[in-house]
């Protein structure tokens, strides 16, 4: 079945793409600790990465 | 998630439990003692891990396959193992009548199988392909449609193929000794008695047959694992399993050897593909039909914010400096077993060596400046 509908995902794909600044910072934030995970470490730098997501997935 | 849940007896066997019917004297049953009662009773089993949901596994296999184009492009892995596999054939110098492949997916084995290799002596560059060695090849899987996928292709006129679907890859429907090799290449891993399994596959050949599986192992994936950890960690304060266990390369030996299988040999390889982005990863893993199916798993998909986290602590977490894209990394076992046989190569007697491997070899005492 060929379709030419673009998935979900691969829209999700594209508009993270765009956010590559803010998810180095975040994932360098939690990978510095990575022993010790919890909850909510890094809420702040992940608000900045789901903020620009939201702003990069209107676009797409 | 009580130990109750996760080990429950097995209930396998059809026969029927036998109620004992004791006769009871005429004399005492027609008076005085109370009637005695019988209970039907089913001796249990040894209890059987259940780890995956095979309804599940069964039906991302299903859906796989029904997108062609996907599921064919998705094949790389699958057709790369089953060439590597079917190497370990040259080494045998036999002809084979009858080949099972066990979980057989798209027939990647018969496909392997009917390509010429290459050669660098003959004229034409190629040999001929490994499958004039074989009279006939038995494919079972559980999924119809991703095993019947590919029934019109021209590979299969080289080589008399029978597909056939059974119900439930644990258990096998084959009269003992009928094959003279097993093979098996990316299935095993879903299984969830492995040693009930290999037994069985033990039983089914004949004297002195080869059993050659390749199967995914240990280290498969860590690093979609570990990144998947931290993200739901971060993002959620807990975990839900995404990756299945899988048996390590130490685990298969013994295995192998529990099922009565001689002449061991257990090889290790790693595979590493690189994606663009762990979205690409995971999608390719769903159209191979590979999808998560533990048993005990969080049964809504992934959430947006798992997701977008996970792809952020995977790049900074396992992505080497100028790297274009994201590696995963599949570590492949594959082992071969032989079924007992006469006139089989067997290992001496512990302590019958007449010669010091020293005096063969060469080499100094340790203490030696």
């Amino acid at each position: 079945m060929p379709s030419t509908r673009t998935r979900p995902i691969e829209k999700f794909a594209k508009a993270t793409a765009k956010c590559s600044a803010e998810a180095a910072a975040y994932g360098k934030c939690v990978v510095a600790d990575y022993n010790a995970v919890h909850k909510d470490m890094c809420a702040r730098e992940f608000m900045k990465l789901k903020d620009c997501f939201l702003a990069a997935s209107k676009k797409v | 998630m009580s130990l109750h849940q996760l080990i429950r007896p097995v209930v396998r066997s059809r026969i029927p439990t036998t109620t004992t019917t004791t006769t009871i004297p005429a004399t005492a049953s027609s008076c005085c003692l109370p009637p005695r009662r019988n209970y039907a009773m089913q001796t249990p089993g040894n209890p059987v891990m259940e780890i995956f949901n095979r309804r599940v596994k069964h039906l991302q296999k299903e859906r796989a396959a029904q997108n062609v184009d996907e599921s064919r492009k998705t094949d790389y892995l699958k057709d790369e193992v089953a060439m590597r596999l079917c190497e370990r054939l040259l080494d045998i110098k036999r002809t084979f009548p009858q080949v099972l492949d066990l979980g057989a997916n798209s027939c990647n084995i018969a496909r392997a199988l009917t390509t010429p290799l290459p050669d660098e002596t003959s004229p034409t560059g190629t040999a001929e392909a490994l499958a004039h060695r074989i009279s006939h090849l038995t494919c079972i899987d559980t999924s119809a449609a991703l095993l019947n996928r590919d029934l019109a292709l021209p590979f299969n006129s080289s080589l008399p193929i029978t597909r056939q679907v059974v119900p439930d890859l644990e258990t096998l429907p084959y009269a003992a000794n009928s094959f003279d090799a097993v093979l098996s290449s990316l299935s095993i891993h879903w299984i969830n008695d492995l040693p009930s399994l290999l037994a069985q596959v033990n039983k089914i050949l004949k004297p002195d047959a080869p059993f050659i599986a390749a199967m995914f192992g240990g280290d498969t994936l860590f690093e979609l694992r570990t990144s998947l950890q931290l993200a739901d960690l971060e993002r959620r304060g807990g975990v839900s399993p995404h990756v299945s266990p899988l048996a390590d390369v130490r685990d298969v030996g013994g295995l192998l050897n529990k099922a009565g299988f001689k002449m061991l040999t257990v090889d290790v390889e790693d595979i590493v593909v690189e994606f663009p982005d762990t979205f690409a990863l995971m999608r390719d893993l769903q159209a191979m039909g590979e999808g998560n199916a533990i048993l005990h798993r969080e049964m809504a998909p992934l959430s947006r914010e798992v997701l977008l986290a996970n792809e952020a602590i995977y790049r900074a977490l396992h992505m080497e400096d100028g790297a274009r894209g994201v590696p995963a990394t599949f570590r492949l076992i594959y082992m071969i077993g032989w079924k007992e046989g006469e006139g089989q190569a067997k290992p001496l007697e512990r302590g019958s060596g007449q010669l010091n491997l020293k005096d063969i070899l060469g080499g100094g005492d340790f203490e030696q400046k």
